[in-house]
C-alpha cells in the first residue's frame, strides 16, 4: 500500500469518525474485488477505500449532493483534475461549496504521462508529492495530431471522429457537461439519427462549449469506447486563453471566463484592444 | 480516403460565405456597397443580427456544416458598440473558435472577423472581396462534407 | 390555417435585369406555408402601398414576406407603415434583393436569382419561428435621487424640484456646496464662491420638494428606470427611497502632489486648494509667487488635462496683482488651456494685469530651490531658449482633479461603469450624461473635471434627461431603448432548462440577468426593463435556455439551413 493511500484512508476515517463529514466519496473495493465509486459513511469502512485507478468523481459528487438532504456534508477524495472540475462546478452554481470539502492527492509520473497532464496535482494536496507536469505540446503523440497543414489535420480528425458511435459517453463523463436538456440531443443542432455523430455539429459544438471551462481531466477520452483523443480538441483553446488572458479553467475561484467580459474587465493586466480590425491582419501562429 | 483524394473530389466554384452582419454598422456597410454598385460574387448570404455578440459560435459551426466554405462575423468598431463593448466579447469568442477550427484543420482563415466596416461600402466590398480571394485556393468544405464531415453513415 | 404572403417589389424595373422575378415568384409559390405571392411595381408609392394592405387582407395571411430594396431606405418605411397599422414587427420580414443582391451581382443573373431565392427562403424560415416578446409596463415613481450636493447636484435638484417633482438630495458632508465650499472666488467673474452657492442653498432650504439628506451615504440600490429602490444610511438611521431616476453628481477629489516640486518638504509650496483656503481665511498673499501648471497632470499616471487648473491659476494670479500692484506673479506652463472667448479674454486680462507667463517643456520641468524655505525656481524658457531663475516667496502647484474615492462603490451599487481614471463612464458617443443603465445619469466633475459653471450646466442637462422619465406615468420595457421604434424584444428564460450557470449574468452589459433561488438550485431571471436586446446572453447560454423570441435559435437555424439551398444547384 502506498503512503498516499495510507494517508487518505487515515484522513477519511478521521473525518467520518469525528463527524466532520457525513460521507466520503471515493473509490472502494467491494467484496467481489471490484473497484468502483463508493460513498463511505462510517470510519470503519475506510479499509476498503482505494485511490486507483483514475476515476473522475466530480459529477458524482454533484449528483450525490443533489440527492442528499440539505444538511449533508460531503468530502470528495480527488486528484488535481477532479479538484479543478469541482471548482468549475462551484463557479457554475452546480455545487454549494459550503456543503463540500476536498481531500486531494497528487498523481504519480506514470499517470501524468498517460494523461499528458500539465498539472498532475491539486492546489493543496493532503497526500503525495507534487511532481512536474508534462507539456502535451511537447509530446510526440499530441504534437502529431496538430502537425502539418490544414488538409492533413482535417483528414486525420475526420478519420478519428468517424469512429464515433454517438454513445454520448464523452458528454456523460465530462464533469462540466451538466445541461438538461443538452443541445447535443436537440434536433435543431445535432441530427438525432445520425451515427457516427456528425463531426461539426456534435464534436465541435461540444468542444467549443467547453472552451473556457474544460479542466483537462481527460474523462471524455477515458470514457470513449473507440479511443478518440477528445482532450486534444481542447488544448489549443486552453493554451490561447492562458497566453492571452492569463486564465486557466479550474484554477480561478474569483474570476469568470474572459470570454464573458469586455476588454476592460477581461484581464488583470489590463489587456488593450487588438490593433487589427480585420482578422486576416491579425498576427497569430499555431 | 486520404486528404488528397478528398481535395481532388471537390468541384471548385466560388466559395460560399455566410455573413453575420450587425445591423448598426456592418449591415449599413453592406447596404452602402449596394448603393455604390460594388461588384461581388453572388455566393454569399447575409444574416442581419442585432449585435455581433449575438452570433452564437454554434451557429457558425452549423453554417460550416450546412454549406458555407467561409463565415464572416462583422460588427461595429471596437470602441463603438452601441451595446457597450458587447463586440469585445464577440471578438474574443470568435478568436477562441478560430483556435478550435485550427485544431481540426478547418482553419481560422475560414472565419473572418471584421470590426471596422462601419457604414463604409467600399470597405465592406474590400473586406469581403479579400475573404473570397483567401478562400478560393482552399478546398471547398463541400468535398469534406459529402464524405466525412457530417453525412451520416450506418455501419 | 394562416400562412405567409410573399410580396415582391419590382422597384420599377431596377431589380429585373439581374434577378429573374418570374422564377422567384414560381419558386416561392411552391414553398409550404406560402398562401399567396404578389408582384408589385413599387411598394413605396401610395397606390402600391394600398395594394399591399389589400393583398394581405384578402389572402388571409398572418405573416408577410417582403422582397424589395434596403431596410434603410423606402422599404424600411413601408415596414414601419405596416407596423403602424397594428401588425407586429415580428410578423413582417423584409428581404433586400436590390442593394443586397441585384445591384452587386450585375452580370450574374443565375447567381443573383439563386441568391434571391435563398434569401427569400431564409426569410420564410425566419418567419416560421420568429416570436414576439411580451412587454412589461411599470409605473414610474415621480421622485428623483441626486447623489452629491455640489454645483452639479444642486443645479440638478433645483431643476427637478421646480419642474414639480420630489428630489432626494444626498450629501456625505454636513452641508451642501461641494468644492465651492473650499474655494474663495469663482472664475471668470471673480464672484465669491459662497455668493454663487447662496441661491441654490436657499432653494434647498425653502423648496418643500427638495428633501436634503446631509451626512448620508447610499448603501444599496436595486431596480430599474422608473423604479429604483435605494437605501440611504446616516448616523440617525437608514431611509429607504423609491425613485424613478438617479443622478450621480458626486464630484471629483483633490490630489496631493507629494514629492513633486518639494511639496511637503518646503512649507511655501502649496496646492491651489490650499491657496484657496488661505484666500477664504483672508490671509495676505505673498509678495512674489510662482504658479506651476500641469503639476501631476498630463503625465503617464494621469495623461489628461483637468481643464480648470489654468483658469484657476489665472484667477488667483490676477487677484494677487489687483491686491498689490507690486506683486510679482509668474505662471510657468506647458500650454494655457482657456478655451472659448470668455476664457480667452480672461487670459488676456491676466497679461494686461502684469502676470508673467513662461512656457516650459515637460522634458525639462522647473526646479524649486531653497534651503529650509523656498528661494527661487529655475525654469528653462522653452520659447526664448533661456534659463531663468525666478526669486519667489511661494510656489503654487496647479494640480488636477482626480476621481472621487466614492465612485467605485457607487459604480458597484448602481451597476454603472467607470472609465480608466475612475470617473463615471458616459454612454459615448451619442448619449451625453447617460450611463449604461437606463435612468441613471451623471453630471459635473463626477463625469469629468469641469468648472462649477459647467457642472451646473451639466446638472441641468441631467435633470432634463431625468425629467423625461419622471414626467411619464408609465414606462414600457419596449421603450427602454434609444431606437424610435423601441428595442427589438427582450431576453426570455425558460425556467425548466436553466441550470443556473450564470453565464448570462456575467456577459450582460446591462446586468439585466440575476440568479434567483428556486428550490435548491439557481435559475436566471432577465429584467425586461434593463434588457436592451443585444443578444449577448443568447450566445453564451450552453443549452439555449435564454432566447430572444424575435431572433431565436430556431429562426436563425432555419435561415442557416436554407442559406445555400438554391446555390447548391448552381
Amino acid at each position: 500500500m502506498t503512503s498516499t493511500l495510507k494517508t487518505i484512508r487515515e484522513k477519511a476515517g478521521n473525518l467520518l469518525a469525528g463527524g466532520l463529514a457525513d460521507g466520503v466519496l471515493c473509490l472502494g473495493r467491494d467484496r467481489f474485488n471490484v473497484v468502483q465509486p463508493r460513498l463511505f459513511r462510517k470510519a470503519e469502512e475506510v479499509g476498503s477505500l482505494e485511490i486507483e485507478p483514475k476515476w473522475n468523481l466530480a459529477k458524482l459528487a454533484m449528483q450525490t449532493l443533489r440527492s442528499a438532504e440539505k444538511s449533508f456534508r460531503l468530502t470528495v477524495v480527488c486528484r488535481g483534475c477532479d479538484e479543478r472540475a469541482l471548482l468549475e462546478l462551484v463557479k457554475r452554481n452546480q455545487i454549494d461549496a459550503f456543503r463540500m470539502t476536498i481531500l486531494s492527492y497528487t498523481c504519480g509520473r506514470e499517470q501524468a504521462e498517460a494523461c499528458l497532464c500539465a498539472r498532475p496535482y491539486p492546489e493543496n494536496s493532503a497526500a503525495g508529492e507534487k511532481i512536474e507536469g508534462v507539456d502535451p505540446f511537447g509530446d510526440p503523440r499530441f504534437a502529431s495530431l496538430l502537425a502539418e497543414d490544414d488538409q492533413e489535420r482535417m483528414a486525420r480528425w475526420t478519420g478519428l471522429l468517424s469512429r464515433c458511435l454517438k454513445c454520448y459517453g464523452c458528454r456523460n463523463a465530462c464533469p462540466i457537461c451538466v445541461c438538461t436538456p443538452c443541445k447535443l440531443e436537440d434536433d435543431l443542432w445535432v441530427e438525432r439519427s445520425a451515427v457516427p455523430a456528425e463531426m461539426i455539429p456534435y464534436h465541435l459544438i461540444r468542444a467549443f462549449h467547453l472552451s473556457d471551462t474544460c479542466v483537462a481531466c481527460g474523462a471524455c477520452q477515458d470514457a470513449c469506447p473507440v479511443g478518440i483523443p477528445l482532450l486534444a480538441l481542447q488544448l489549443v483553446m486552453r493554451r490561447s486563453l492562458k497566453e492571452k488572458y492569463g486564465y486557466e479553467a479550474g484554477l480561478e475561484a474569483d474570476r469568470k471566463s474572459p470570454l464573458l467580459m469586455d476588454f476592460d474587465h477581461a484581464s488583470p493586466a489590463g489587456l488593450t484592444l487588438p490593433a487589427w480590425t480585420v482578422s486576416s491582419e491579425a498576427p497569430h501562429e499555431r | 480516403m486520404n486528404a488528397q483524394e478528398i481535395v481532388d473530389k471537390t468541384t471548385r466554384g466560388t466559395p460560399r460565405v455566410l455573413v453575420f452582419a450587425c445591423r448598426w454598422c456592418a449591415l449599413v456597410g453592406a447596404d452602402a456597397a449596394g448603393r455604390g454598385k460594388a461588384d461581388l460574387p453572388a455566393s454569399f448570404r447575409v444574416i442581419p443580427v442585432e449585435c455581433a455578440a449575438m452570433v452564437e459560435p454554434d451557429s457558425v459551426l452549423r453554417a460550416y456544416a450546412g454549406g458555407a466554405d467561409g463565415v464572416a462575423v462583422l460588427g461595429c468598431h471596437l470602441g463603438g458598440c452601441r451595446f457597450n463593448d458587447a463586440n469585445h466579447v464577440a471578438l474574443k469568442r470568435m478568436e477562441a473558435l478560430g483556435d478550435l477550427l485550427d485544431t481540426v484543420g478547418i482553419g481560422r482563415r475560414r472565419l473572418l472577423l471584421s470590426f471596422g466596416t462601419a457604414h463604409e461600402g467600399r470597405q465592406f466590398a474590400e473586406v469581403l472581396g479579400t475573404f473570397f480571394r483567401e478562400l478560393t485556393p482552399l478546398p471547398s468544405l463541400e468535398g469534406w462534407r459529402k464524405t466525412l464531415l457530417n453525412q451520416p453513415s450506418f455501419r | 390555417m394562416p400562412g405567409v404572403i410573399a410580396i415582391l417589389c419590382r422597384c420599377c424595373g431596377q431589380i429585373e435585369p439581374e434577378v429573374d422575378l418570374q422564377a422567384l415568384r414560381e419558386r416561392i409559390g411552391r414553398e409550404a406555408g406560402v398562401v399567396s405571392v404578389e408582384v408589385l411595381d413599387s411598394l413605396c408609392l401610395p397606390e402600391d402601398g394600398a395594394a399591399i394592405v389589400q393583398a394581405v387582407e384578402s389572402s388571409g395571411a398572418d405573416r408577410i414576406l417582403l422582397a424589395a430594396c434596403s431596410p434603410y431606405g423606402k422599404a424600411g418605411d413601408v415596414v414601419s407603415a405596416l407596423c403602424a397599422r397594428g401588425i407586429d414587427r415580428s410578423r413582417v420580414r423584409l428581404i433586400d434583393i436590390r442593394e443586397g443582391c441585384a445591384w452587386i451581382h450585375r452580370g450574374d443573373r443565375t447567381g443573383a436569382t439563386a441568391k434571391a431565392c435563398d434569401l427569400l427562403c431564409m426569410g420564410l424560415g425566419f418567419l416560421q419561428y420568429g416570436g414576439c416578446s411580451t412587454d412589461a409596463v411599470v409605473a414610474v415613481r415621480p421622485e428623483c435621487l441626486v447623489a452629491g450636493a455640489g454645483s452639479a447636484g444642486l443645479a440638478a435638484a433645483v431643476s427637478i424640484a421646480r419642474a414639480g417633482f420630489q428630489v432626494h438630495l444626498v450629501e456625505r458632508a454636513a452641508e451642501g456646496g461641494g468644492m465651492l465650499r473650499l474655494i474663495s472666488r469663482v472664475y471668470p467673474t471673480d464672484v465669491e464662491a459662497a455668493e454663487k452657492l447662496r441661491p441654490y442653498l436657499e432653494e434647498v432650504e425653502r423648496n418643500p420638494r427638495i428633501v436634503f439628506h446631509p451626512k448620508t451615504r447610499v448603501v444599496s440600490a436595486t431596480g430599474f428606470a422608473g423604479d429604483f429602490k435605494v437605501r440611504l444610511a446616516s448616523a440617525t438611521g437608514d431611509v429607504n427611497v423609491r425613485v424613478g431616476a438617479v443622478i450621480l453628481a458626486t464630484g471629483a477629489g483633490v490630489w496631493l502632489p507629494r514629492g513633486l516640486y518639494r511639496y511637503g518638504e518646503l512649507k511655501e509650496v502649496l496646492t491651489l486648494m490650499e491657496l484657496e483656503r488661505r484666500q477664504r481665511e483672508g490671509k495676505t498673499a505673498a509678495k512674489r509667487s510662482v504658479f506651476i501648471q500641469c503639476a501631476g497632470a498630463r503625465c503617464p499616471e494621469r495623461p489628461y488635462c483637468a481643464t480648470m487648473c489654468c483658469p484657476s491659476s489665472i484667477k488667483n494670479a490676477v487677484l494677487f496683482r489687483k491686491a498689490d500692484p507690486d506683486a510679482e506673479v509668474t505662471i510657468l506652463h506647458r500650454d494655457i488651456m482657456t478655451p472659448g472667448h470668455i476664457l480667452e479674454r480672461y487670459y488676456r486680462s491676466a497679461l494686461d494685469a502684469g502676470v508673467r507667463f513662461i512656457r516650459f517643456d515637460p522634458a525639462q520641468p522647473p526646479v524649486v530651490s531653497g534651503d529650509g524655505h523656498v528661494e527661487h525656481v529655475e525654469v528653462f524658457d522653452a520659447i526664448s531658449g533661456v534659463k531663468r531663475e525666478i526669486e519667489t516667496d511661494q510656489v503654487i502647484l496647479s494640480t488636477p482633479l482626480v476621481a472621487n474615492t466614492d465612485n467605485a462603490k457607487l459604480a458597484e451599487l448602481f451597476h454603472v461603469p467607470l472609465d480608466g481614471y475612475g470617473f463615471f463612464r458616459e454612454d459615448y458617443p451619442l448619449h451625453p450624461l447617460e450611463t449604461r443603465q437606463g435612468g441613471i445619469f451623471i453630471c459635473g466633475s463626477a463625469r469629468w473635471p469641469v468648472s462649477s459653471t459647467e457642472a451646473a450646466t451639466q446638472g441641468e442637462g441631467a435633470a432634463m434627461k431625468a425629467l423625461a422619465i419622471l414626467g411619464r406615468e408609465k414606462l414600457s420595457a419596449r421603450s427602454m431603448s434609444r431606437l424610435p421604434e423601441g428595442k427589438l424584444g427582450h431576453a426570455r428564460i425558460e425556467d425548466s432548462s436553466c441550470s443556473g450557470c450564470g453565464n448570462c449574468v456575467a456577459v450582460c452589459p446591462y446586468e439585466a440577468c440575476t440568479l434567483q433561488r428556486m428550490g435548491g438550485a439557481f435559475v436566471s431571471r432577465a429584467n425586461k426593463m434593463r434588457c436592451r436586446a443585444c443578444g449577448s446572453c443568447t450566445a453564451v447560454c450552453p443549452n439555449g435556455t435564454v432566447q430572444m423570441p424575435e431572433h431565436n435559435a430556431r429562426a436563425v437555424g432555419a435561415m442557416i439551413r436554407r442559406a445555400f439551398a438554391e446555390g447548391d444547384a448552381g
